[in-house]
């Protein structure tokens, strides 16, 4: 556990080496990264091993030293911090394997290696930054690895602006994380998140305080979780390679946010506005996304909304002080969105479309993958026995005992609409015929149904480490040790559980009457009630609104500050300017190289001094 | 006894000196500017020679050194002039104003 | 103060050698200003007969009259001039302002300084066997800073004529 922190430079080392010999290995460098990356998992996993027996480890070494104040670096693995190093490596090095295949024959083969390199080194370091402003330095690595792979493909003009929506929505968060950042600085003058969680338990902060820094943090979050109303980018973020889509967008970086919430977990705690804001915002996710998640037709633009939606319950989850179950949730959700991503991924590239509606009967021609997109499918929808469906029951089962009746049947809904829109969209894919053309349908090669087979188990069988049926272990396991973390486990009453299942079966039923069976024409919501149809179709017009207030409101602002940069501002630069360069051109003509103005300015000094000399201390006054 | 005060040599190498000091600083020819400073040296040599003989401690050294003076002027005359035609032979001039190499 | 023959004699040279130096600065052609300071070299050398320093005068004749100015006329004579010693030079009337009120200046300060100085010590003997007394100085006293000037001089002799050579080769390379 002491070699920790050699977990995030394997990645980097691949980042450097590809950075600096890329073009010369070509499609070799996918060994580079997949070699290196498997590196971070084994220590990831030896690292996972010894926390679960032994105890935290942390490790810090000066870093800057300003008057009293001392900055430190280092790493500490805590049982979050293990779990997540696991969760991030495992991922990306499935990432790595499956891009050598789907990347095949990109012409900056490398270069999208080197970014994936450098996005695994700052999650990695992420997860193991032991104080707020080393988690701030590779939260904003993480923003720009993210930037970089979204915008892969910046010869595409809608690639390149949701690269930079991704990057400035995002930036908007990192701004209220900064703030609180520095607001607990001043608070607690200190990083270390011990020492803060100290103080705030010892309750040096005042409450007030503690409710605006966990919701200035908790902004930060909803920018990188891609919360409402901040979850724009995310959506627009699936113009990037589709694995990028399943490492960044699904499974880690969007993680971040939870994680973060996570970590600062006890502040949270602490303030009840906090957490009853945690909580509505994540419901109001939930439901909303799910809701966006029905109309769409771009297959990974449903799996976006299904994100964001399933991102929500983990911010539920945390907020209705359900610790064990939101990082449960955030496990199960990397592994089966993941899954269905490097799934979708591997229909897109069987049939080069990502149109849904131009999809279908696919289940015959992907004989490897439709199972394995069925697995993921069936695990988001929360069926029993499959991952989802523990940790869904987890989240419900917090909600339900913190007493947010509300927020509560919101998830149930959410779930069932979850259930129904990933059906919708398998039924769509693949059942039925073919809605359009398509020649060489094949299956991916090796490379790519390797980690889908992985992540596909992983789906299954991961739910197992937290079971109300087997032992609640992992839940136990994320809070020994620290009681602010609240209970591995909550009792629930058993017909949450029923109610679960009941809520999922039926979506999925709903979604075969209408998409597979047909017996439910498609057109029988949308046809009577257009206009919320066209509302929701529209994602409520989010973009729409962002766009003629926010937008126009900031063009306006800064037309006007422009006015005043150019008149009032510059004037003022050009005076000095002026001053300052009518002074040097006085200076440099004296600078003439000719010998006779430099004698007369030291003789005409010479001759000031002499007369200074003459009429005060001089002769005259003897 | 003489009549004429040491002020009154003094003051008219003062003068001198005065002029040369002017004319090397303003004249633009170069031979002119050298000839200056031969002036304010000869003002120099008044005042050495003055103080040898009228001064606090009438004494030959002043003559003596006054010898000097003219023996380094003659020398500095002379490699100024060297200097001063091999400048003209690579600029083409002799106007100070253009002997601004020190600029660059 | 009585009007003695000396300083009858004292006015008429100061006023040559001033005036000499006035012509200096207003004179138009560079050879005349040339022969207007020799008028001034000649009554500065007369001064120093004034002041007992006969051998002087002559050196003064010798190498200021003569040889200093043959070769500043050479040096004018060697090299093309507009002939005029064409006034101001852009911008330089400031210049001239500023270093006339300067010089101005430092006259009054020094002149303030020199006014009424009477040291009222009795003058040496200097006027007799003049040249004899300098010789006894240099060669016993000031030996060593005269074998230095001869030094000097060699080595200002060997400068100019390198300085001055005019080289074909180096020319050659500089164009």
């Amino acid at each position: 556990m002491e070699n920790a922190w050699l977990i995030p430079l394997f990645p980097l080392l691949s980042f450097l080496a590809l950075l600096l010999f890329g073009k010369r290995l070509k499609e070799a460098s996918a060994y580079v990264g997949i070699l290196l990356t498997l590196a971070s998992l084994v220590f990831s996993v030896i690292v996972l091993v010894g926390r679960l027996t032994g105890a935290t480890y942390k490790l810090e070494a000066d870093w800057l030293q300003i008057g009293d104040l001392q900055l430190t670096v280092g790493f500490e693995v805590n049982q979050l911090n293990a779990l997540m190093l696991v969760i991030v490596s495992l991922v990306s090095f499935l990432v790595h394997t499956y891009s050598k295949g789907y990347m095949h024959g990109d012409q900056r083969f490398p270069v999208f290696y080197a970014y994936l390199g450098l996005f695994t080194f700052a999650m990695l370091g992420l997860v193991l930054s032991p104080n707020l402003l080393q988690t701030y330095i590779f939260w904003e690595l993480v923003g720009v690895g993210s930037f970089l792979l979204i915008g892969f493909y910046f010869n595409k003009e809608s690639a390149k602006a949701a690269a930079k929506k991704a990057f400035i929505m995002t930036r908007i968060g990192d701004v209220g994380l900064f703030i609180g950042m520095i607001l607990l600085f001043w608070q607690t003058g200190s990083f270390e998140y011990d020492e803060i969680f100290a103080s705030v338990h010892a309750g040096e902060v005042s409450g007030t305080m503690i409710t605006l820094t966990a919701i200035l943090i908790f902004i930060g979050a909803v920018g990188k979780s891609g919360q409402f109303p901040l979850h724009t980018w995310l959506p627009d973020a699936m113009e990037g390679p589709t694995p990028v889509s399943a490492l960044i967008h699904a499974a880690t970086m969007v993680a971040a946010g939870v994680y973060l919430v996570a970590t600062m977990f006890p502040l949270f705690a602490a303030s009840e506005t906090a957490m009853s804001t945690v909580a509505i915002v994540g419901a109001v996710t939930a439901i909303f996304a799910a809701t966006i998640g029905l109309t769409q037709t771009d297959i990974k633009r449903v799996l976006a909304y299904s994100t964001v939606s399933q991102l929500g319950y983990m911010m539920l989850a945390l907020g209705a002080a359900g610790y064990a179950a939101g990082v449960f949730h955030l496990m199960t959700h990397a592994f089966f969105k993941a899954l269905l991503f490097l799934a979708a991924g591997s229909v897109i590239h069987a049939v080069h479309t990502q149109d849904i509606e131009k999809m279908g009967g696919l289940w015959k021609k992907l004989s490897f993958t439709a199972p394995l997109f069925l697995i993921g499918t069936l695990a988001i929808s929360g069926v029993p026995l499959f991952s989802g469906f523990f940790s869904k029951d987890e989240i419900l089962i917090a909600a339900w005992a913190n007493g947010n009746y509300i927020l509560f049947w919101l998830a149930v809904i959410a779930a069932f609409f979850t259930a129904f829109y990933m059906f919708r969209l398998f039924f769509m894919v693949f059942s039925g015929k073919a809605r359009s053309e398509m020649k060489n349908v094949h299956e991916s090669p090796v490379s790519m149904t390797g980690p889908m087979i992985v992540l596909g188990i992983l789906a299954v069988v991961s739910g197992y480490v937290n079971t109300p049926w087997f032992g609640t272990f992992l839940g136990d396991w994320l809070v020994e040790g620290n009681e602010a973390l609240g209970h591995g486990h909550i009792e629930g009453p058993a017909w949450i559980m029923i109610v679960a299942t009941v809520v999922s079966l039926a979506g999925i039923y709903l979604a075969y009457l209408m998409y597979s069976k047909r017996s439910i024409s498609r057109d029988w919501f949308t046809s009577r009630a257009p206009t919320l149809y066209s509302i929701v179709v529209n994602k409520y017009f989010i973009d729409e609104i962002y766009q003629t207030t926010i937008v126009y409101a900031t063009k306006a602002i800064s037309l006007f500050l422009r006015f005043i940069e150019m008149f009032l501002v510059n004037g003022l630069v050009q005076l000095v300017t002026g001053i300052v360069r009518g002074l040097g051109k006085t200076g440099a003509k004296l600078q003439n190289g000719q010998i006779q103005t430099y004698g007369t300015v030291a003789f005409l000094g010479l001759a000031v001094l002499l007369l200074i000399f003459a009429l005060t201390g001089g002769y005259l006054n003897g | 006894m003489s009549g004429v005060p040491v002020s009154a040599y003094l003051a008219l190498a003062l003068i001198l000196f005065c002029i040369g000091l002017y004319g090397a600083l303003t004249k633009k020819n170069t031979i002119i500017v050298l000839i200056s400073i031969e002036l304010m040296l000869n003002a120099v040599n008044i005042n050495l020679i003055t103080f040898s003989k009228l001064g606090m401690a009438p004494a030959i050294t002043g003559q003596i050194f006054a010898i000097f003076v003219i023996a380094v002027a003659a020398a500095e005359v002379a490699v100024g002039i060297a200097i001063l035609l091999s400048l003209y032979r690579n600029r083409k001039t002799v106007n100070i104003d253009d002997m601004n190499q020190l600029k660059n | 103060m009585t009007v003695s023959g000396e300083f009858i004699a004292f006015l008429a040279l100061a006023l040559v050698a001033i005036i000499g130096g006035v012509l200096l600065l207003n004179l138009k052609k560079v050879v005349h200003m040339v022969v207007a300071l020799v008028f001034t070299f000649l009554s500065i050398a007369g001064i120093y007969v004034l002041l007992s320093a006969e051998f002087l005068a002559v050196v003064q004749i010798l190498v200021y009259s003569g040889a200093i100015s043959i070769i500043m006329l050479f040096g004018i004579m060697l090299t093309k001039h507009n002939d005029e010693d064409e006034g101001d030079s852009k911008g330089g009337g400031w210049r001239k302002a500023f270093l006339f009120l300067g010089v101005l200046a430092f006259g009054a300060v020094f002149y303030i300084g020199i006014y009424n100085l009477d040291f009222g010590s009795a003058p040496a003997a200097l006027h007799e066997n003049n040249p004899e007394q300098i010789g006894i100085e240099l060669y016993s006293k000031y030996v060593i800073p005269f074998e230095l000037m001869s030094v000097l001089l060699l080595v200002a002799f060997v400068g100019a004529i390198v300085l001055s050579r005019n080289d074909e080769k180096e020319e050659a390379d500089k164009e």
